[in-house]
């Protein structure tokens, strides 16, 4: 009970937010140059007549004045209803519903291996420190860091689907195969290693850093010392208060990043052909689907939202000194 | 959903049926029956029906489940499909076509001159790009009978002209598909239902479109293949490694990086040819804005094509599937290409003098002028060239800017707002050139349509005989006709096209009987099958 | 002076922050001499493309797919990957401290409207609007450039306003107050120099993230054509990725070692401004 008043608190105070960034984008993308109808007829490849575009803004409802079409699209809204996508001929909720598996599964596969990954790693560098694991760790984690994603999942394509022939080079699953039940999932499982390895790599490399970096920073503080001191063996002071406290930062990172992260996917998609959100959205820009970009936005800052509001959760149980209501 | 992975479980157990006793059937070369057809498709598609839209993307999969009245044979002759005959009256305004008994729709129904005369009045007519235009003086089409539509015209439509145009702009929807609905709206515009070799199934946005075989299609005993899925990879890179590792079988219409294909080229697994693609000539243009006073001068103009050389950039650049073009039509139309028109072969010295002529000095650092070039985003080849003018008239002393647009942004920029000096771009040959050609040099077309000549540059001449040669019927008198007009089109150079170019396919040697029409990609594969 | 100084050698102590200072330093002389070394237009006509590293004495790194030097693209590039990372770093910066400042000086119902913004540009993926940005008002360098810092701000916003939070109430602060002193001149000549040290540290990061940002629009072939730059020079290469691989590997080690050089930079500051850990 307390956590759903939470959510809905949560919620209200996020209004504000998406109203500006819904608003803003649309205002935005008044002033691209071009409409989903030049798209459209970019598209056919010419042959198009006056009479026709002219038709073919009418159907779309471009015709109307730009607060028109705003007020439309906010009363729509109000109503729940994400509007009809231009390139996709269905209600952008489909569309959109369509396309979250992908990004959803992307996201929770590149996340959670970014942070155990670099949790572990992260602790082994911070025990360590200045050692040779430590050392190794860290250069890796830099270059990780330093490196173009898209660049490292060509050349992981090129290693791993070309010449190895281990993994698929691209796409969601085989269709071809028609597989079902549990075949199908490990398909699609496979097809997601190499997606998930390149956008985790980047956030892998920042998780890492922040957890030596906490982890060395706890272990200077008085209630450690105070742990030690007391005579708890060593893995029971790592587990029990340090990484415990070392995590908050982590916690913090992850509901920053979540969007970060879709932003990512918009470049790891196109490299690997997936049918997520991130590429829809870019073929929404280039395609000036306004509906289906302005539903991206509103459900990417939901699930964002959202995110943190798990981390505020996740924050209150880790940090015995805030309490629920008070997060900061 | 469920009906789908029904399908899909029944044609996999067909499959595993089939992989019993290939061996045997390939040492004769016997077609092979099923298998699975996989085809990159690089672009998400608005609308799969080729009544419709007039595309590349629309025709490699609607063209495979629609049909058109009439398609190419082999060596490139209007051939019988959905119509077995026609013929046209003297006077050239009545055509009639006898259509095919027997045929049926997807869903049964019976195919019959209804839905041609829904199809040619409701969307030729009205929607369908080329076709508002090929069409625009049709006044009727009578059905005296189920098998008979006479197509009635208000001036003379040469036969001709029309049959080379209706294998692309001639495909037929059913009546009672569409019959009393939005037809913008209509869900079978992304769900195609037509009398073709296969039947839609699916399809699944940003993933894949999948067909399978028509059991009753009216060439007996026909496809050979159980199922045909398109792939949706958008990436050039990533559909290589995809052909490669097999996941795809064929890449249609130059989807692939140039590098790749003289890569894959060199593979004993592919054959990567522009055989197939005959009907699908493009060339590289180089279009001048007339607002701009500098390039308003003729001299100017001549000294730009002079500062360009054309055989360097194909050999270093474009590769063995690109060649010097003359003009606005291409050396694979036999029927209408003019021999010696004026040309503009590379000569720095001659573009440097003419520049200096017109009064454009160099300046400091050797600069005479400066221009904005608005290349289309579309095609590795345009980037390319794009890159070589900017570097060329460099040399010459112009400096070049170039823009760089995404499809709606350059269309708007260039043909609307007309706010460019230079652009580039394709334009696409479709076999005769009152249908895509002409229209770059007609003035008054109405301002926003690309394509068409939106460079402020008005000739009386040219006006008169592209008009004179839409409607005349003698087919000498026609090809003499748009001698003239590439004659005058390459002397005043209202835009150049110095590139010609035909799309290539990428296939897996797996395919047999591919490539075999000028039209393949885009026909419907009823022959087409796979060896083990 | 004494200060700097103690900084300075807490900061060369750090083996790996030495390497990353030698590196940018390089880099620097790179895109200091690019006039010298290469004096033609990068961009111009050199050879034949694609000629393999070595092949040609001419290129010593081989030349492009549009028949460039590769070499003199990577030392011009040099310079076109730094000043996209500092300017578009410094727009992040500056609207991130004036709107941190701000926020967490006046606190009220400033901060909460400051704040809304901050999270909304949080909350929308920043490469997505760095997309929409680009799409809409072209891919000149200077648009890439702004659009960048435009997308970057929020983490430094946030970072200034938390330090501004624990230092309005210092008694210095206070002291300020009490003998009239404007806020303009209280924010940014008593505060900032205090809370400058860790958003400066935090540059670093944006400046590394900017880089790497421009080379993802390059890649999806969004960034200026008409400038020599290193992901210019990768998205050109993916197309001949799976042969010449050079034309994007070389390009991709330069804003590898670029983006390395200034994180270790950054973190060698950060080591160096936080004594708690020296020695560590």
């Amino acid at each position: 009970m307390r956590v759903l008043s939470l959510a809905a608190r949560r919620l209200a105070a996020s209004l504000p937010t998406l109203l500006i960034i819904l608003a803003g984008m649309f205002l935005l993308l008044q002033l691209a140059p071009g409409d989903t109808v030049d798209a459209l007829i970019a598209q056919m490849g010419g042959g198009g007549d006056a009479a026709m575009a002219e038709e073919l803004r009418r159907f779309y409802g471009l015709d109307l004045s730009i607060p028109a079409q705003l007020g439309n699209y906010l009363w729509r809204l109000i109503r729940f209803d994400l509007g009809f996508s231009a390139i996709y001929g269905k209600p952008v909720a489909t569309v959109i519903f369509e396309r979250l598996p992908a990004t959803l599964a992307l996201m929770t596969a590149a996340l959670s291996f970014a942070f155990f990954v670099g949790l572990v790693l992260g602790v082994i560098a911070a025990k360590r420190v200045n050692g040779w694991p430590d050392t190794v760790i860290s250069t890796l984690g830099l270059i990780f860091y330093a490196t173009p994603s898209f660049w490292f999942g060509l050349m992981a394509i090129v290693f791993f689907s070309v010449h190895l022939q281990w993994l698929p080079a691209g796409g969601f699953e085989d269709v071809a195969a028609g597989l079902t039940g549990f075949a199908r999932i490990r398909d699609i499982a496979a097809h997601l290693v190499l997606p998930t390895l390149t956008l985790g790599l980047i956030f892998l490399a920042i998780y890492l850093r922040i957890m030596r970096a906490s982890m060395l920073e706890v272990l200077t503080l008085d209630f450690v010392r105070t742990a030690r001191a007391k005579g708890l063996d060593e893995t029971r002071v790592m587990l029990r208060h340090v990484l415990r406290n070392a995590m908050l930062p982590m916690v913090t990172l992850i509901g920053l990043q979540a969007g970060t992260m879709l932003g990512g996917s918009v470049v790891v998609e196109s490299v690997f052909s997936l049918p997520g959100l991130g590429r829809l959205a870019y073929e929404a820009v280039v395609q000036r689907d306004l509906n289906t970009l302005l539903g991206i936005v509103f459900i990417s800052a939901l699930l964002v939202i959202f995110v943190n509001f798990l981390v505020d959760l996740l924050y209150a149980r880790l940090d015995p000194r805030i309490g629920t209501g008070g997060a900061p | 959903m469920d009906m789908n992975r029904r399908a899909l479980l029944l044609t996999s157990a067909a499959l595993a049926a089939n992989v019993v006793a290939p061996e045997a059937a390939f040492a004769q070369e016997q077609p092979r029956r099923g298998g699975i057809m996989t085809v990159h498709f690089p672009t998400e598609q608005r609308i799969l029906n080729p009544s419709l839209q007039a595309s590349t993307g629309v025709y490699i999969v609607g063209g495979k489940i629609q049909e058109p009245l009439v398609d190419l044979d082999a060596a490139g002759n209007p051939a019988p499909c959905l119509a077995e005959s026609w013929e046209a009256t003297p006077d050239g305004k009545t055509i009639t076509f006898k259509l095919r008994q027997g045929v049926t729709w997807h869903d049964g129904r019976p195919f019959t001159s209804a839905d041609v005369q829904f199809t040619a009045m409701e969307m030729w007519k009205k929607i369908l790009n080329y076709g508002t235009t090929l069409q625009l003086f049709l006044d009727a089409v009578d059905t005296p009978d189920a098998h008979t539509a006479v197509f009635r015209y208000s001036r003379p439509m040469p036969l001709n002209l029309l049959l080379r145009a209706i294998p692309d702009l001639g495909y037929i929807s059913a009546k009672h598909v569409y019959e009393g609905t939005d037809i913008r709206q209509n869900p079978a515009n992304t769900a195609p239902m037509g009398t073709g070799p296969f039947r839609f199934v699916q399809y699944e946005r940003g993933q894949f479109i999948i067909a399978d075989r028509n059991p009753n299609y009216w060439r007996n005993n026909l496809p050979y293949l159980d199922r045909v899925v398109w792939r949706v990879v958008t990436d050039r890179s990533a559909a290589a490694a995809q052909m490669e590792s097999g996941q795809l079988l064929f890449s249609p219409f130059s989807a692939l990086s140039i590098a790749d294909f003289t890569r894959l080229g060199r593979d004993p697994r592919f054959e990567v040819t522009t055989r197939g693609n005959e009907g699908n000539a493009r060339t590289n243009t180089l279009e001048f804005n007339f607002r701009n006073p500098v390039l308003a001068d003729i001299r100017v103009r001549r000294a730009i094509a002079h500062a360009l050389d054309i055989p360097f950039f194909i050999e270093n650049f474009l590769g063995p599937f690109a060649k010097v073009g003359t003009g606005p039509i291409p050396t694979t139309s036999p029927d209408f290409y003019p021999a010696n028109m004026p040309q503009y072969p590379f000569n720095r010295a001659q573009a440097n003098r003419l520049l200096d002529e017109a009064g454009h000095r160099r300046g400091a650092g050797g600069v005479r002028f400066n221009l904005r070039l608005n290349p289309a985003p579309w095609g590795e080849d345009i980037a390319l060239w794009s890159t070589f003018i900017q570097q060329s008239l460099n040399e010459v002393g112009i400096r070049v800017e170039i823009v760089r647009l995404d499809a709606a942004g350059f269309l708007r920029t260039v043909y609307n707002d007309w706010n460019f000096d230079l652009a580039t771009g394709w334009h696409q040959y479709r076999n005769d050139p009152a249908v895509s050609t002409t229209v770059w040099y007609r003035s008054g077309q109405p301002r926003g349509a690309p394509w068409t000549n939106q460079w402020g540059w008005t000739d009386e001449e040219t006006d008169r005989v592209i008009d004179a040669a839409a409607t005349e019927l003698d087919s000498a008198r026609r090809k003499a006709l748009y001698a003239d007009f590439v004659r005058r089109a390459n002397t005043e150079l209202p835009l150049w096209m110095p590139i010609e170019q035909i799309f290539v396919s990428v296939i897996n040697r797996r395919l047999r009987n591919h490539s075999n029409t000028p039209r393949w990609a885009s026909s419907s594969w009823h022959d087409l099958w796979l060896a083990s | 002076m004494a200060a700097l100084k103690r900084f300075a050698l807490a900061y060369l102590r750090n083996p790996a922050a030495g390497f990353g200072l030698l590196l940018l330093i390089a880099i620097i002389v790179m895109a200091l001499t690019a006039d010298w070394f290469f004096p033609r237009d990068p961009l111009s006509l050199a050879g034949r493309p694609l000629q393999w590293p070595g092949a040609n004495p001419r290129f010593p790194f081989g030349t492009d797919n549009s028949g460039r030097d590769i070499a003199a693209q990577i030392f011009h590039g040099a310079r076109v990957s730094l000043l996209i990372g500092l300017v578009a770093t410094s727009i992040a910066v500056v609207i991130g401290i004036v709107i941190g400042a701000l926020a967490g000086y006046y606190g009220g119902v400033v901060d909460d409207v400051l704040m809304r913004l901050t999270e909304a540009f949080q909350t929308l993926p920043n490469f997505l609007l760095l997309l929409v940005l680009v799409s809409i008002f072209g891919s000149e360098l200077t648009t890439v450039v702004v659009a960048i810092g435009v997308v970057s701000w929020p983490a430094t916003a946030r970072l200034t306003r938390a330090e501004f939070l624990t230092l309005r109430n210092r008694e210095f602060v206070q002291a300020c107050r009490g003998l009239g002193m404007g806020d303009g001149r209280i924010i940014f000549r008593e505060i900032l120099p205090n809370a400058l040290p860790p958003v400066i540290v935090y540059a670093s990061v944006v400046m590394a993230v900017a880089i790497l940002l421009e080379s993802a629009l390059a890649f999806l072939r969004l960034s200026d054509p008409n400038v020599a730059s290193w992901g210019n020079l990768i998205g050109l290469g993916r197309d001949v990725l799976r042969v010449q691989w050079y034309v994007s590997a070389i390009p991709g080690i330069a804003i590898l070692l670029t983006v390395l050089a200034v994180s270790l930079v950054g973190q060698g500051l950060n080591d160096a401004l936080n004594p708690r850990l020296k020695g560590r």
